[in-house]
């Protein structure tokens, strides 16, 4: 390990202890309490770790932990959006992994990664100006995991990312961290099914003019599943655009949460942002938390934000039993047709077909 | 048509003219507590005011309580730190027997409503409104009492509900804003200087808009009112509160406490306007306005609703709140918040749905311009047995220049599959083509930015009583001349 | 009553006017033919005082005073209007409110006394009566969901209301089938008086069939490249603009 990096991980450290594990008195961690959720024994000091199946040719790897890792990589680990539980991930996962595909690649075959164990991981992408790929991540159910992923795109380079977890009977948490230079553009999905605490947290710098950020997410949530999607994308330039839309579906004593803040810095005009987040709650013990937080300090804006939390339309439902559909099927019907408008936005085929099978069994356990 | 009490409104509003012009100071003897605030100060508002034992216990409790808390820090406003310990806790105009008539009144007072537009006698007997008049804490007019009498409506000084009504007082003070609710409510508990007391009998509607002038005068002196307005079962009253006061250079805290208690079919509806001084441009001065106001809907079928139209203070801090706790009851917020120069305002509602069937509607309109920061805070909370709840929400922001900021921080929590809730929030700015459009239609700047952000505060506006709408819409324009250009 | 001498006008840095050259007197009515982006907005917005219009050489003389040096309002005040081909929505403003707002700004200028509120509803229902503005229609907010033949039937009813000295109708033929283009141009017919001029802003000969110019002007890349009495329109409408300006260049 180089030592710039050993010092930044003790730095990393020293912040974790200072701040401790977030309970739901911290205003961002309202509607998760990490540090009941986790107990006594806490996020330990395992390291966990990232797979690879098959590497795409033309993608570059290295070890964070390599002394001798090439300059890209000391050049942007550790220096994203940080906060406690990121900086636990950097102080304790031991190394990790580093990827880079270099200016003007596009890399056509999929990056298919399974982070995998419990205890802390740390995960650094590159993708220099022009270049492309298409992220597809899944993990294993180990738990506790504590996830830091920072994401550097270069101007032009497009990232491609859908997330798909199983249900976790323990608590996980995944911190990802991007920066947009200009023209840049993340789309992603998220797919998720809780645990007992699941926490997926976004911070999407958008820091070139033009940079594009398109989010969609739908969660299942049953049993005593707890899925927590927290965003903040900043909007530091202008023309920079983001959209969002995050589909929810609570049963039994599931709880679904959406916190997402945008943020659109003074002078970044023409900075357009939509963000949506619906819930359907299904059962009496269910909840869902929303909270779309807007923090506009330009006035040559477009942001708006819909938020809404309800059940299953009563004219639809009629219709479709009116037509012969027995209640059950029709509401299932509805349900999948809730959540679907969210998978569209997921560009390749065999990608939505995977996360529609995944949403199928999950609305399938519970309805 | 407009009656000549609306006219005589519309003619004032139209002599407000074109600045701030409540920025003077009425010379009157004041009665001062000793500054600063311990137990002393708090027995000497309650002894300055005859209460009985009961009422200083009950400050007391709030005052040690106070000890204990510590400010709220989460709201998104900056000021330097207020000392407690330098400020005036009580301020009363001297020799101040309860009067009959006007002609009892220092004339120095009159002359200082009259200064504000506010001519008491002739607006008594054009508009019909019973106005009490809280100067600097004390009352020193009560009017049309008897007509409300009749009503069986009782609307009189918070102090002289203390002595007269104990047992309605007793029954309902701090049931719905408990001494321990937050740091400011708390203080307010403890230190409440006067306020107004309204309780509105079973099956009556109250014959007329009650109203009340806050002002804050003395230099230094912190106001702390306190209002509790009941409507039994079956009954209704109007609401309005009016606020200016006088330009002044120290900043001066405000925190009031308003608890409204609706019980079965009963409805309440609140209307501010607020006007204080906001400081100079330059960002000096200004009221630090910490308010706690929050109404229960106790009953079954009650409706409790808010309607704010806040363009003054340095610092506003303020959330209207309902709890709707009567199955069926319905709470609503309609708010405009403006805020220029160097401005801050924090406010929203609270809509706590614990009964089934319970409606809420929320409409805000924010707007930011010169160097000002607004923030929209709201809570829309369901709770487990409160089936077929609804909630509707529309928050907008408008922006004038690229030097402020428009802030929305919604929270929605639902814990009911039968309830609804829908949010929409939008931001936007005064667009060029439509002040263009104005002007080429030879209507001047200002004049034009005020109608199209009137137009822009429509909704909220209609809510508003005649009297005020009209005032509000000119508050409106004044308070953004100059924003734009 | 209006001439423009050698004017010259960027916009965003960028010249879209190039020396135009222009005199209307009063009672006549003086129509601006040309293709796409050959500056006839752009010469619409600039008599109005629109911001970002700049000035770089020329004149403009209006009545013996420098239009230049006017305020928009004031230029409004003293009797210029424009017909905007695409009327701005102000929501929450209802259209009665607008008009009465901009009538009296208008005579409070001119050291008028205001008309109260009677007065004007008087003023624009028999007005709006002759066009075919429904009362309805006076009550919604100001262009809101208006159709676009409800707008610029709106735009003339203004016209007829504020009674300018010189009235610019940028495009008013634009997005309106032909009932309401007859409708719109009997309005502007009406209006015609030996005090008023007329400058008749359009794409299309099809306007000038129903609203009869005395002087039609081709304006291309900022220039007036050709002038002429009403048949020059029809030459226009048979031959195309590309003939006529690549003759005159």
């Amino acid at each position: 390990m180089s030592a710039a990096l050993a010092k930044r991980r003790d730095e990393a450290r020293m912040i974790f202890e200072g701040r401790g594990i977030p309970t739901r008195r911290a205003e961002e961690w309202k509607y998760s309490d990490l540090k009941s959720a986790l107990g006594e024994a806490g996020l330990g000091q395992e390291a966990a770790a990232t797979r690879i199946m098959g590497l795409p040719q033309g993608l570059e790897f290295a070890d964070l932990a390599d002394p001798n890792a090439p300059a890209w990589v000391s050049q942007h680990l550790g220096t994203l959006a940080r906060n406690a539980v990121s900086e636990a991930s950097l102080a304790f996962a031991d190394g990790g992994l580093a990827l880079r595909v270099p200016a003007g690649q596009a890399i056509a075959i999929p990056l298919a990664l399974e982070l995998s164990g419990a205890g802390h991981l740390r995960l650094l992408l590159v993708l220099e100006a022009g270049a492309s790929l298409s992220l597809f991540e899944t993990g294993d159910t180990a738990a506790p995991r504590n996830a830091g992923i920072e994401i550097v795109l270069g101007e032009g380079a497009a990232l491609d990312h859908v997330r798909l977890t199983r249900p976790v009977p323990g608590v996980q948490v995944e911190e990802i961290a991007l920066s947009l230079a200009a023209k840049a553009r993340y789309s992603a999905h998220f797919a998720s099914f809780g645990g007992k605490l699941s926490r997926l947290e976004l911070t999407i710098a958008l820091e070139g003019e033009g940079a594009e950020a398109h989010l969609s997410g739908v969660s299942v949530l049953g049993g005593e599943a707890h899925a927590d999607i927290t965003t903040h994308i900043i909007h530091r330039k202008g023309n920079t655009h983001s959209t969002q839309l995050f589909k929810k579906v609570a049963g039994g004593k599931g709880r679904a949460v959406y916190q997402g803040r945008v943020t659109v810095a003074k002078g970044a005009d023409g900075a357009d942002s939509r963000q949506t987040a619906k819930a359907l709650l299904l059962s009496e013990t269910a909840e869902a938390d929303l909270k779309p937080e807007l923090e506009i300090f330009a006035d040559d804006v477009k942001c708006a934000h819909g938020a809404a939390i309800g059940d299953l339309d009563g004219d639809s439902l009629f219709y479709l039993r009116a037509r012969g559909i027995p209640e059950a099927d029709a509401r299932a019907l509805l349900i999948h047709a809730f959540l679907e408008d969210a998978l569209t936005n997921i560009t390749r085929d065999d990608v939505r077909g995977m996360v529609r099978n995944a949403v199928g069994h999950a609305l399938a356990a519970l309805l | 048509m407009s009656s000549p009490a609306q006219l005589e409104t519309k003619a004032q509003v139209a002599e407000i003219g074109d600045k701030y012009k409540y920025g003077f100071v009425t010379d009157i003897e004041m009665d001062m507590a000793p500054k600063g605030l311990s137990e002393e100060t708090v027995r000497f508002i309650s002894a300055k005011k005859n209460e009985p034992e009961w009422m200083l216990e009950w400050r007391l409790a709030a005052f040690r309580r106070w000890l204990s808390m510590k400010e709220p820090k989460w709201a998104r406003v900056h000021y330097p730190q207020i000392d407690f310990q330098d400020a005036y806790y009580y301020a009363a105009p001297k020799n101040n027997p309860l009067k009959q008539s006007l002609n009892e009144v220092d004339p120095k007072l009159l002359e200082t409503y009259n200064k504000l537009g506010i001519p008491l006698n002739e607006q008594m007997a054009l508009a019909g409104v019973a106005v009490d008049a809280v100067f600097d804490s004390v009352s020193v007019a009560t009017t049309f009492k008897e007509k409300l009498n009749e009503a069986g409506v009782i609307f009189c000084p918070f102090s002289e509900a203390i002595r007269d009504h104990p047992d309605l007082v007793k029954k309902y003070l701090g049931t719905v804003v408990p001494v321990t609710d937050n740091y400011y409510a708390t203080l307010n508990s403890a230190v409440f200087s006067d306020g107004t007391f309204v309780f509105v009998p079973k099956g009556v509607r109250c014959p007329m808009e009650l109203s009340t002038y806050f002002r804050i005068n003395a230099s230094e002196t912190g106001q702390f009112e306190r209002t509790l307005i009941i409507a039994d079962a079956d009954s209704f009253v109007s609401y309005l509160e009016g606020c200016t006061a006088p330009k002044r250079d120290e900043n001066q805290l405000h925190a009031a406490v308003v608890e409204l208690v609706a019980l079965d079919h009963a409805e309440i509806k609140y209307s501010t306007v607020q006007n204080w001084y906001p400081g100079d441009e330059n960002g000096k001065g200004g009221i630090y306005n910490f308010v706690t106001k929050r109404g229960d809907c106790r009953g079954d079928h009650s409706k409790i609703s808010w309607t704010q139209v806040e363009t003054g203070s340095a610092i506003t801090w303020k959330y209207p709140s309902c709890i709707l706790r009567g199955d069926h009851s319905v709470g609503e917020f309609y708010s405009i918040a403006i805020a220029n120069n160097y401005q801050q305002a924090d406010t929203g509602t609270k809509m706590i749905h614990l009964g089934a069937n319970t409606k809420s509607r929320i409409i805000s309109k924010g707007i930011s311009a010169g160097k000002a920061q607004n923030t929209y805070r709201g809570l829309v909370s369901i709770y487990g047995k409160a089936k077929n709840a609804r909630n509707y929400t529309q928050c907008d922001s408008l922006l004038i220049g690229g030097n402020c900021g428009a802030h929305t921080v919604p929270y929605i929590e639902s814990r009911n599959p039968t309830a609804r809730i829908e949010h929409e929030a939008t931001t936007s700015k005064i667009a060029e083509d439509q002040l263009f459009y104005c002007l080429q239609r030879g209507i001047p700047q200002d004049e034009a930015v005020s109608l199209i952000v009137n137009g822009f505060c429509k909704e909220v506006l209609q809510q508003l009583p005649m009297e005020f709408a009209v005032e509000a819409q000119k508050l409106v324009g004044i308070s953004l001349e100059g924003s734009v250009g | 009553m209006l001439d423009i001498k050698n004017l010259h006008v960027t916009v965003g840095g960028k010249e879209i006017l190039k020396g135009l050259t222009l005199s209307i007197q009063p009672g006549q009515v003086h129509a601006i033919m040309g293709p796409n982006g050959s500056g006839k907005s752009t010469l619409s917005f600039v008599l109005a005082g629109r911001s970002g219009y700049d000035v770089t050489e020329g004149s403009i003389i209006y009545n013996g005073e420098d239009l230049k040096a006017m305020a928009t309002e004031d230029r409004a005040a003293k009797g210029v209007f424009l017909a905007m081909q695409y009327p701005v929505e102000i929501p929450g403003v209802t259209t009665m409110t607008f008009l009465k707002t901009a009538l009296n700004s208008q005579r409070r200028k001119r050291g008028e006394s205001d008309l109260d509120a009677i007065g004007v509803l008087k003023l624009v229902r028999a007005k709006a009566k002759e066009l075919n503005v429904s009362e309805e229609m006076l009550k919604r907010a100001l262009n809101v969901g208006f159709s676009g033949g409800e707008k610029k039937r709106l735009e003339i009813l203004q016209m007829s209301i504020f009674e300018p000295k010189l009235a610019i109708l940028d495009e008013t033929d634009s997005g309106l089938d032909i009932d309401a283009l007859r409708l719109v141009a009997e309005g502007v017919n009406a209006l015609r008086s030996p005090e008023r001029a007329m400058l008749v802003i359009t794409h299309y000969q099809r306007l000038l069939d129903y609203i009869v110019p005395d002087r039609i002007h081709v304006l291309a890349k900022g220039r007036i490249v050709a002038e002429g009495g009403k048949e020059l329109a029809l030459e226009l409408e048979a031959k195309g603009y590309e003939h006529i300006v690549g003759q005159a260049a």
